[in-house]
């Protein structure tokens, strides 16, 4: 959980390398030429964003947002950015509180509006997607709809357990698993403390660990159940 | 060893003597380390799923339109001067307007103050003509009442001094009018 990969330090060097000719190209006033060198950064960090966006927020259509919303804001303020910390590091932070922010106004919107039936529109859309993304496999030949299914339903539990838990274990929990960073790194990035992180990170484990364990038993329950009655 | 304790292991990243001796808690570690790799994995799927390589590229397109819109200064629609000289705060014609009416409402509460607006009042009340009471009402249906008349034979009503009009004017109209007094005098 500690220790930085050398593609990892590579691929920070070229990130302040176009972070700082950006920045020398906006203070020349060359803008198409800073927006150039910028669209290679996007490219770059582009799906970490979807993917932490996406887990923080769960509705991609808002995830979606959130990620845009981060890389314009993070090209506004570039000059405020400060070559000896790692672009990735500055611009996830931004992306997280944007993240939070989003949250924070959902949460408060959602306390005002009456409940819809079901899950959220976006979630539901979502929903659709995934029906849709499991046709496609399925009708590809990549996978067997047993395998298919088997597969979505443990990604549901997994997202399901994920929500269960609060919310600074659940970022620490997907910035270290899911994007493989270090609890220095996470530290960073949510500024916490290292300990603090650590900490974190151990409950999370703990309790992700127990609520799958109940989910699994739950399931092979309903799935005998099931076998019953069919029988 | 316990869950609680490979969590701890796993979060740290130390290692423990225990696991080096004994085989079966070595498996049920690496049994653990490749659930929690493997819910990496799991989540790291789903959000690519969400993701595909053609909404990324759309959404870099996005982001490279965002980002020219916002080096274009934004347009100003210019208002209408009159409209603007009404709604704006700073305005000569409202300022003026309101220094009047300041002015007026002053130069009213002096003037109430220097003619004795009550004396006037009251003098022009003694000129006004009485007002309908009650009793002056009585006295004037008295008035109305037909006085009591005696009584007078067909002939007094036909007389001349009866018929004949009281106002000058109408005295040559009279003239030309036949009246029941003619046919009379014709019938004796």
């Amino acid at each position: 959980m500690s220790g930085t990969s050398p593609a990892l330090v590579a691929a920070r060097e070229a990130d302040a390398a176009a972070a700082s000719a950006v920045k020398g190209s906006q203070a020349a006033g060359e803008l198409a030429q800073a927006r150039e060198r910028y669209a290679e950064l996007v490219a770059r960090h582009q799906r970490r964003a979807a993917r932490i966006a996406y887990h923080y927020l769960r509705d991609s259509a808002e995830a979606d947002e959130a990620a845009q919303d981060a890389f314009v804001k993070a090209y506004q303020h570039l000059a405020s950015f400060r070559e000896e910390l790692p672009f990735d590091v500055w611009f996830t932070r931004i992306l997280i509180n944007g993240c939070l922010d989003r949250i924070k106004s959902r949460t408060r919107r959602e306390r005002w509006l009456l409940p819809m039936s079901g899950a959220r529109t976006g979630g539901a859309a979502d929903g659709a997607a995934d029906e849709r993304a499991m046709t496609d496999r399925v009708a590809s030949g990549g996978l067997s709809p047993e395998q298919a299914l088997l597969g979505r339903e443990r990604r549901r539990q997994i997202a399901t357990a994920l929500a269960k838990l609060p919310e600074r274990q659940r970022s620490v929990f997907v910035l270290s698993h899911v994007e493989g960073r270090t609890s220095r790194e996470v530290s960073a990035l949510t500024g916490l403390n290292e300990s603090t992180v650590r900490v974190h990170l151990f409950r999370a484990i703990r309790k992700l660990r127990g609520l799958l364990a109940s989910d699994s038993v739950a399931a092979a329950g309903e799935l005998k159940g099931k076998r019953r009655v069919t029988s | 060893m316990s869950d609680r304790e490979f969590a701890r292991l796993w979060t740290t990243g130390e290692g423990h003597p225990h696991l080096d001796a004994c085989a079966a808690c070595r498996a049920r570690y690496a049994a653990f380390q490749n659930w929690l790799v493997g819910i990496g994995e799991t989540l790291r799927d789903e959000a690519d799923e969400a993701f595909p390589a053609d909404r990324l590229a759309l959404q870099q397109a996005q982001i490279a339109r965002r980002l020219e819109t916002l080096e274009r200064p934004a347009r100003v629609i210019a208002f209408p001067k009159a409209a603007r000289a009404v709604i704006s705060g700073n305005s000569h014609v409202r300022r003026w307007v309101t220094v009047a009416a300041a002015a007026s409402l002053i130069a009213g509460f002096g003037l109430g103050q220097v003619v004795p607006l009550r004396t006037v009042i009251r003098q022009q009340n003694a000129l006004a003509p009485e007002p309908f009471t009650a009793p002056a009402a009585a006295i004037r249906a008295e008035g109305l009442t037909p006085a009591p008349t005696s009584p007078r034979s067909d002939e007094d009503l036909l007389s001349d001094d009866f018929a004949s009009p009281r106002v000058r004017n109408l005295s040559a109209l009279d003239d030309m009018t036949p009246h029941a007094r003619d046919y009379n005098v014709r019938a004796k």
